[in-house]
């Protein structure tokens, strides 16, 4: 039983973006011996939803805001400094409750409201369908500034992800951006093709402001975004060519005829010998 | 029950990161014993390599060319280890088998450059069947790496002057790129596609050949060109439609204004 637990939760983990329910009805097929095995998966359910930035619409409202290890208060609860509102959440089903109202309390609070503005603005300039969030972290001494941005397309079999996840210490003589941006991209039409990417981000700014940062940050994401083209075109003439050509050197397609054990000794393929 | 606990078992394997197959597999198993055999035989994994002691060539591993613990080489058509009653093909098809061997060791050479490829007949009531599989590795970089492994499954039945062929084909591919100004990238995956036809037989053996040449080479260059497309550049807006699965969609980028960028 520790074994499966162990198994399934690891499938819950590695549930690519958008296919989280799917995974979880495949998971309960295959453990429907073992009764409902679900509720034993919370801790599995935690960790996806805190490592993938799972979104949740507050009770009452269509704001979709971020579940993270940054903005977590205790147990099930987490908080949106944006909304100044804490919630529970049931890691299970993905869904908030019991919304109470949550001032930020923090040193950096007028730092952390003009990231959340500068950071809006790059969002909706670059992201078409995306959340984010800027939280004190470290006691206080470092904000984390997230965007997460899903765009799914069941019935197109494809689903993808770009999380952002960013670290600023606040002090007199720091500025440093340290982070990393993923994207994982799921296509799965008669088959299982996966994109997984991971690029740390190690940034300076020349002060900590926030139009600052955010402006270090636009640019960290253009320039990787150019640089994952470049690799794409890299693949595609380099490595992919060096795996299998798209037609011989020649320049012809096989002569079949002229090929294997009944016409042995003859001449193949415009020439190019064996 | 056990056939919908099958079923559940291939989703989620087409769900979860093909990079992870094997582990999933093995994981999937110590849940449900019973479902292992059902999907060994259902799940396509990267070929494995084996030197034929008689001829000193390579061969590569699947199904249809084991017996027991016993691995037969296309080369010498010898078990290894040896077996003394292993399952061979009939004289007839053997003889084909080993012509096929020989056209799909100049087609390796002509689309691979290199690679592995073995090819197994088995005789059917109304014809007979076989696999062609063709594997190639590269390192362009010590940061980078490809991997391709093609898995072609016929069959051909018997029809009055023609065969009928029905090929099933899975290509499982693996890229990895890391640079410092990359980071690590990953894209892994399988696909599979299907293509039945009727073909004339009239130069009775040679034609099977031909025949089956034709359809495994019209249907990789397919599959290549599917693959090529989700490792090809996501910032061109091309009439890929509904594939263009690209990172584009996630982010639009600054290329967008000069024109060339991606669906907004």
């Amino acid at each position: 039983m520790s074994t499966t637990i162990e198994h399934a939760s690891a499938f819950i983990e590695g549930a690519p973006p958008g296919e989280l329910a799917d995974v979880v009805a495949d998971v309960q097929a295959l453990t429907s011996e073992e009764g409902d095995i679900i509720p034993s998966l919370a801790p599995a359910f935690e960790r996806y939803n805190e490592a993938q930035l799972t979104t949740v619409k507050l009770p009452g409202s269509s704001q979709e805001v971020i579940v993270s290890q940054f903005n977590k208060v205790e147990g099930n609860r987490y908080f949106d400094p944006e909304s100044q509102t804490s919630f529970e959440i049931d890691h299970i089903t993905q869904t908030a409750s019991a919304a109470q109202s949550a001032p930020l309390e923090s040193q950096n609070a007028d730092l952390i409201k003009s990231l959340i503005k500068s950071l809006g603005i790059h969002a909706r300039e670059h992201y078409p369908n995306c959340s984010y969030g800027v939280y004190p972290t470290e006691n206080d001494s470092a904000v984390a500034i997230l965007l997460v941005a899903n765009r799914y397309s069941p019935n197109n079999f494809w689903n993808g992800r770009f999380r952002a996840i960013y670290q600023v210490p606040v002090s007199s003589s720091s500025t440093s951006i340290n982070g990393n941006i993923h994207v994982d991209v799921h296509y799965y039409e008669d088959g299982n093709v996966s994109l997984n990417t991971t690029k740390p981000i190690a940034l300076s700014v020349p002060s900590i402001s926030a139009e600052s940062i955010i402006s270090r940050i636009a640019t960290a994401e253009r320039d990787y975004q150019e640089e994952l083209n470049r690799a794409f075109v890299a693949m595609a003439e380099g490595t992919f060519k060096g795996l299998r050509r798209q037609l011989p050197i020649t320049r012809q397609k096989v002569e079949w005829e002229k090929v294997g054990g009944y016409r042995l000794g003859q001449d193949i393929s415009g020439g190019k010998g064996r | 029950m056990a056939d919908q606990q099958f079923d559940s078992a291939l989703d989620l394997l087409r769900r979860l990161n093909p990079r992870d197959t094997k582990k999933n597999l093995n994981a999937i198993n110590s849940i449900i014993p019973e479902l292992q055999e059902d999907l060994l035989s259902s799940v396509d994994q990267p070929l494995e390599v084996r030197r034929c002691p008689q001829t000193n060539r390579d061969y590569l591993l699947c199904d249809y060319n084991r017996d027991g613990d016993s691995y037969r080489s296309p080369w010498s058509n010898e078990f290894d280890p040896p077996l003394e009653d292993g399952t061979v093909p009939s004289e007839k098809v053997r003889k084909l088998e080993v012509a096929a061997n020989e056209a799909f060791d100049v087609y390796r050479e002509l689309y691979y450059e290199g690679g592995v490829g073995s090819v197994y007949f088995w005789d059917l009531d109304d014809g007979f069947a076989g696999v062609v599989l063709l594997k190639k590795g590269v390192t362009p970089g010590s940061q980078s790496s490809g991997e391709w492994d093609s898995i072609h499954v016929f069959e051909a039945t018997d029809r009055a002057r023609s065969s009928h062929y029905k090929l099933t084909s899975t290509v499982i591919l693996h890229l990895a790129n890391q640079s410092e100004a990359l980071g690590d990238m990953d894209l892994s995956g399988n696909m599979t596609r299907q293509i039945e036809a009727d073909l004339p037989v009239e130069q009775g053996d040679a034609s099977h050949i031909a025949n089956v040449g034709r359809l495994v080479e019209d249907m990789e260059l397919k599959m290549r060109n599917l693959l090529r497309m989700y490792s090809a550049t996501p910032s061109f807006e091309s009439g890929i439609g509904n594939a263009n699965w690209s990172v584009c969609d996630l982010y639009r980028g600054g290329l967008l204004r000069q024109g060339q960028g991606c669906r907004g």
